[in-house]
């Protein structure tokens, strides 16, 4: 009889250890030590200790260790483009016209990479064709998209180009930080395949007639 | 006179449908110069990144101002009081200039624009009861459960009769047995009984102590009802367009907030399907969008970020929004998402399950070894084809492996040539 006493409770134990490993979809559940499970480690998006790291500079000195994990001011990654230095205002988008695509020769070679960059960041508004019919512009919900391919912007300049995806424009926001440099000179090389050849020498002050400028 | 009068009929007719002719032949040239010209920045019934178009008599100043607005909005702010008043109101947007339309052609658009009917809202809009339909009776373990019960009733009352029909047999020849066993006390029953629940017991606490630390299907309330099925799917935006680190590093990046608000400046509310909740309430896709606002410090009753007072670089209220993360590998396993995105090619559905159809995001994947070790058997390395220029690019450093296939020095390339068992890839 003893024995089956035992039993019994031995099937109990099991139940509720069970039924306390589950807790619902809302639940991530238990885990084997916690520290290996949950890294203590400085991974990305992962809290830290804020008595021991700091991301206000004013807080560094003492026991507190600086981190943000910016670069350096005046630093840049081995082989990157130089930074765009033209500030985000009317005069920065005159002067961006006569700034230089350093990738003006490109390579037939890096245009299918150029592709697949417009397709994943331009072409959900812009449209596959850059005609501005991409899903979010025939859909009406985001408005002022520009036709790429329309004679406006066949004529602007690259430098143009890059300051607008740089900063942003209109309803566009800033691109900088889903492109990097190299890349959003790359798009602006791909954008000018899709264009139609130009007929004739555009007006030299085209790109500056255009006026739907924001952040005046 | 009768002669005049057919005359003038057919005169007049004519005349009608000269003037029929040449009013829908202008009519279609206005819609169809509004739609490539216009129709990107305004609407005729609604403010869109301009203002409405109906009713802009009444709003103008009279004469040529809408052709000299057309053709040159920057000098008529500079000048014109109205355009002025207008910039003031839509400002930072100006309107592009249209100096390539004739003013015949404004005029078309003009036209169409007050002749435009709004199109009648379609009668019986489809209602949400289809999407709470029950779901159909396909799970059947309650009839194999009641059949199980049935068939042991059935077992309990023939070992019953059995019993009772040996007994009369006993007594019909006189045999004598001992007192009957009961099955509480019969070993058999008790050893077999025993042996059940160690069977049961051992398979549930195995299968328990496998789950610890996994964590399929695990689906967090995250701090603003994100749907993907909205973004990923109706809208189809691109995975990488959010997620982009995945092409770069070993983390795909929650985007930050800069990257909603490139299209959330200029969506403001939902007007998708509704998005029902497992529990049925309907999600206020419009409250969330505000919530949005709320973390990027944008004002959209003012369309600007709130000024930074408080001089920290960042509009005032603007912080970072605290996702829940979902997919969570231990510290000693290293994965990275970039060799399996960009070298070996593989599709986000692949682990993550159709993303785009799901409104919040559960994970699909038990992340677990036996789980990544069986795709690294099944999955073909795809070696670059020298000829045709296809294939992976990155295999091309195991050339030395095809040499030696040629020369007879190896007969085949296995997974573990190309380190795919070395424990120290993933964990170290």
């Amino acid at each position: 009889m003893k024995k089956i006493k035992i039993i019994g409770l031995f099937s109990v134990a099991v139940a509720a250890l069970t039924m306390s490993g589950c807790g619902g979809k809302n639940n991530p559940g238990h885990t084997y030590m916690p520290d290996m499970g949950y890294s203590r480690a400085y991974e990305t998006y992962a809290g830290h200790d804020s008595t021991v790291i700091t991301t206000n500079p004013a807080d560094r000195g003492g026991k507190a260790i600086f981190y943000n994990a910016m670069p350096v001011a005046g630093t840049i990654k081995r082989g990157e483009l130089f930074p765009y230095t033209l500030p985000n205002d009317t005069t920065g988008y005159r002067l961006s016209a006569k700034v230089e695509n350093p990738l003006k020769n490109m390579s037939v070679i890096m245009l299918p990479e150029a592709e697949r960059l417009y397709m994943i960041n331009c072409a959900i508004c812009h449209g596959e064709k850059a005609a501005g019919d991409g899903p979010l512009a025939t859909s009406g919900k985001v408005p002022g998209i520009a036709n790429l391919t329309s004679p406006l912007y066949a004529a602007m300049a690259d430098g143009t180009m890059f300051h607008s995806i740089t900063y942003g424009k209109g309803f566009m926001g800033s691109y900088a930080s889903q492109l990097d440099r190299k890349q959003r000179w790359m798009v602006i090389n791909y954008v000018r395949t899709l264009q139609p050849a130009p007929e004739a020498k555009p007006a030299d002050n085209a790109a500056s007639q255009d006026s739907t400028v924001k952040k005046g | 006179m009768i002669r005049y009068r057919k005359f003038f009929n057919k005169a007049f007719a004519s005349f009608l449908f000269i003037l029929f002719i040449s009013f829908s032949t202008s009519a279609q040239d206005g819609a169809a110069l509004f739609k490539a010209n216009c129709a990107s920045c305004h609407k005729i019934d609604a403010d869109f990144a301009g203002p409405a178009l109906k009713g802009w008599k009444d709003r103008v100043p009279g004469g040529d101002w809408i052709h000299k607005w057309v053709h040159n909005p920057s000098a008529m702010i500079a000048s014109d009081p109205y355009a002025k008043q207008l910039f003031e109101k839509w400002k930072p947007t100006i309107m592009t200039s249209f100096s390539n339309l004739s003013v015949e052609e404004i005029d078309a658009i003009m036209k169409y624009v007050d002749e435009f009917q709004p199109a009648a809202p379609a009668a019986g809009a489809p209602g949400t009861q289809a999407a709470a339909a029950s779901q159909g009776g396909s799970d059947n373990s309650l009839l194999y459960g009641i059949l199980t019960l049935v068939l042991a009733l059935v077992a309990l009352i023939l070992i019953q009769v059995n019993k009772n029909l040996r007994k009369l047999a006993d007594d019909k020849s006189n045999i004598q047995r001992g007192k009957p066993v009961p099955f509480w006390r019969n070993k058999t029953y008790l050893m077999a009984f025993v042996f059940v629940l160690f069977g049961i017991g051992g398979y549930v606490v195995i299968n328990a102590a496998i789950g610890l630390g996994r964590q399929q299907n695990y689906e967090p309330i995250q701090p603003i009802y994100y749907s993907h099925k909205v973004h990923a799917g109706t809208n189809q935006i691109s995975c990488l367009y959010c997620h982009g680190g995945a092409q770069d590093g070993k983390h795909a990046n929650i985007p930050s907030v800069n990257v909603c608000m490139n299209c959330h400046i200029a969506i403001k509310e939902y007007k998708g399907d509704p998005i029902i909740r497992e529990d049925g309430r309907e999600v206020n896709g419009t409250a969330e969008i505000r919530k949005l606002y709320s973390y990027a410090g944008w004002n959209p009753d003012k369309n600007e970020y709130n000024p930074d007072r408080n001089g920290d670089g960042v509009p005032d209220g603007a912080r970072p929004i605290q996702w829940v993360k979902i997919h969570n590998l231990p510290d000693h396993v290293y994965f990275n998402h970039s060799q399996h995105v960009v070298v070996g090619k593989q599709q986000c559905q692949t682990c993550h399950g159709n993303v785009q159809e799901m409104n919040e995001v559960y994970q699909f994947a038990d992340l677990s070894m036996g789980w990544c070790v069986n795709c690294h058997r099944t999955t073909k390395v795809d070696f670059l084809n020298k000829e045709t220029g296809e294939g992976n690019k990155f295999y091309s450093i195991y050339e030395k492996f095809h040499d030696d296939l040629k020369n007879n020095k190896m007969d085949s390339v296995t997974v573990e040539s190309i380190g795919g068992t070395e424990c120290q890839k993933c964990h170290y």
